[in-house]
């Protein structure tokens, strides 16, 4: 797993205090992970300071699974 | 309608999260009665809700606090104070969240770390919002300080789960920092306990809409909305009531005194 997804991985687990073998690529964060709407912008938020991004809101609306949070953080840290 | 009941009149208003808000009403009708005002938000709540337009809509500034932290709340008084030109008037604390409601964890299996969580922003919030006030010594003689409560501080609704007990500190907090507001500094605080309204915070609590119906045919006046809320509390922040301190104020259409209605009973014998 590479640094970027097991970051993602912990700061899920932390806000959403799931386990963390649910954290799976394809794990959606309201559907899978129990994330309410308040949950799901926090999550936004708190990638964004790990990782000291800005993340639009019309683009936070398409991260709804652990892999298209991974994918777009690997993308904006290019 | 307008009656000029707050020309002039500065404050902070907490917890306009979208247009169903209480607090979103309360500021609409507190810009029309002539106030002038900071809105204020956690910065997530800030994120989520819709609350720019409502800052354009009444010519106000909005300031990001999470109302649990004492530097977030001291540099929102400072700033407050800076750009209403003066100390405050009235401060309006519509704010709560239970972590252990949203995720449906039962009142009977709490986890702890939630439970602190939901305390500290739905009701220890107010005594720090209140200790900042005093310690700045922020708010003019009779001024007035109004937080927000629901009925199940004093009885019981099972699916309100922890925040019946956040309410019941927050309104305790009310009469005990109220005593020394007033008697030091001559403000008067007050909470009033409103019937279950849609809000983004009420539709969380499970079972909304069957307790929501059960009021309504309980209450002699029906549930009273956001925007009577609204209109009540603005009472509470005019010179009218200078003397109403140390309150819980059910504003219910008259819930909170009965014991059985017409309808209910009707309801009972099919």
């Amino acid at each position: 797993m590479s640094d970027i997804a097991s970051r993602v991985k912990a700061i899920i687990v932390d806000k959403l205090g799931v386990d963390e073998n649910e954290v799976v690529t394809e794990a959606s964060f309201t559907n899978d992970l129990g994330a309410d709407s308040l949950d799901t912008v926090e999550l936004i938020m708190e990638f964004e300071k790990e990782f000291d991004i800005q993340i639009p809101d019309d683009q936070a609306e398409n991260i709804s699974t652990v892999g298209q949070a991974v994918s777009y953080i690997e993308e904006a840290k290019k | 309608m307008s009656y000029n009941l707050l020309k002039g009149k500065r404050g902070i208003i907490f917890g306009a999260l979208d247009e169903n808000s209480i607090a979103w009403k309360t500021a609409e009708r507190a810009h029309e009665e002539g106030a002038k005002f900071v809105l204020t938000n956690a910065p997530v709540a800030l994120r989520m809700g819709t609350i720019k337009s409502l800052a354009e809509k009444t010519n106000s500034e909005v300031i990001a606090a999470d109302a649990t932290k004492i530097e977030d709340l001291e540099n929102l008084i400072e700033k407050s104070e800076e750009i209403l030109g003066g100390k405050l008037d009235f401060v309006l604390h519509s704010i709560g969240m239970s972590i252990n409601v949203r995720k449906g964890k039962h009142y009977t299996d709490q986890n702890y770390d939630w439970t602190h969580k939901g305390l500290d922003v739905s009701a220890m919030s107010f005594h720090k919002l209140m200790q900042t006030l005093y310690k700045k010594d922020a708010m003019n003689e009779w001024g007035s300080i109004v937080a927000l409560t629901y009925m199940a501080a004093q009885r019981v609704f099972p699916d309100y789960n922890d925040m019946a007990d956040n309410k019941a500190y927050l309104e305790s907090v009310a009469r005990s920092f109220g005593y020394f507001f007033g008697k030091d500094k001559k403000v008067r605080v007050n909470t009033i306990s409103q019937s279950p309204t849609p809000t983004s915070a009420g539709q969380g609590v499970k079972g909304f809409t069957g307790f929501m119906n059960y009021a309504e045919k309980m209450s002699p006046l029906g549930n009273a909305t956001a925007l009577e809320c609204a209109d009540y509390t603005l009472t509470l922040f005019s010179d009218l009531t200078k003397k109403v301190t140390l309150q819980n104020l059910f504003h219910d259409g008259g819930f909170s005194n009965m014991g059985v209605s017409q309808e209910i009973m009707e309801a009972m014998e099919d």
